[in-house]
């Protein structure tokens, strides 16, 4: 996951290493992401990996529902 | 004979200190670091490091076994420093350089890159939330696909 200045950017960078455009997301909503995946304390002794669901429905509940956030095939 | 559940209980103690660690001084523990905070053998701990790897909550570095990465944090340098708490750290990518100070319940600054032409993008959180930057976050792989090469990704 890369930070770029611009679409143009992402373009230019993903005609550079041959590879399909992924998906594009404010930084805000990035960061939105990054406080909720990573908020729980992982030094906790009760702390475990989210399951599948769990990652599913909070990026659901960030608005990230696109065919791209599909976590099982 | 260790069980099952005395594996369990290990992992969780060495994953505690790992982040504790991490958090603290900026890189994740060798083996050996671990081995003699724990008090225990390093083959425990190597095994035990392994097991967190095919859980997915540590990613390891090949041939030695030791910790690359702690996500959100990296054990060697990156695109991504983050600066938080008076301590420097690395992030494995944007998502995790922001994700360093949601950790930390800390504020950060991330000193970053484009990924396209290099050019410096530097971006301030407080108070969990990303003051006004330039900028777009490009998820390369879509999300079911992250595991097959979490390095790359």
């Amino acid at each position: 996951m890369l930070l770029f200045w611009s679409e143009e950017h992402v373009e230019k960078w993903c005609k550079d290493w041959n590879l399909s455009r992924g998906e594009v997301i404010p930084l805000d909503k990035c960061c939105h992401l990054a406080q909720a995946w990573y908020g729980p304390d992982r030094r906790e002794p009760e702390w475990r990996r989210r399951t599948i669901d769990e990652a599913q429905a909070l990026f659901a509940e960030l608005g990230f529902t696109s065919e791209f956030w599909r976590l099982s095939s | 004979m260790v069980t099952d559940q005395e594996k369990m209980a290990f992992d969780k103690v060495v994953r505690s200190h790992v982040y504790d660690y991490v958090m603290r001084e900026g890189l994740p523990p060798t083996i050996v670091e671990t081995s003699s905070a724990l008090s225990r053998l390093s083959d425990d701990v190597r095994t035990s490091f392994q097991r967190l790897a095919d859980g997915h909550i540590l990613v390891l570095q090949k041939g030695s076994g030791e910790v690359l990465m702690a996500n959100p944090f990296s054990a060697v340098p990156t695109p991504f420093f983050v600066k938080a708490g008076g301590r420097s750290y690395y992030g494995n990518c944007i998502w995790d350089a922001m994700g360093i100070p949601a950790m930390l319940k800390q504020d950060a600054t991330i000193e970053a890159s484009c990924g396209c032409c290099s050019t410096a993008m530097n971006l301030r959180i407080t108070n969990g939330s990303l003051e006004e930057a330039c900028g777009i976050a490009h998820f390369a792989i879509p999300a079911a696909h992250w595991w097959d090469d979490i390095v790359f990704n």
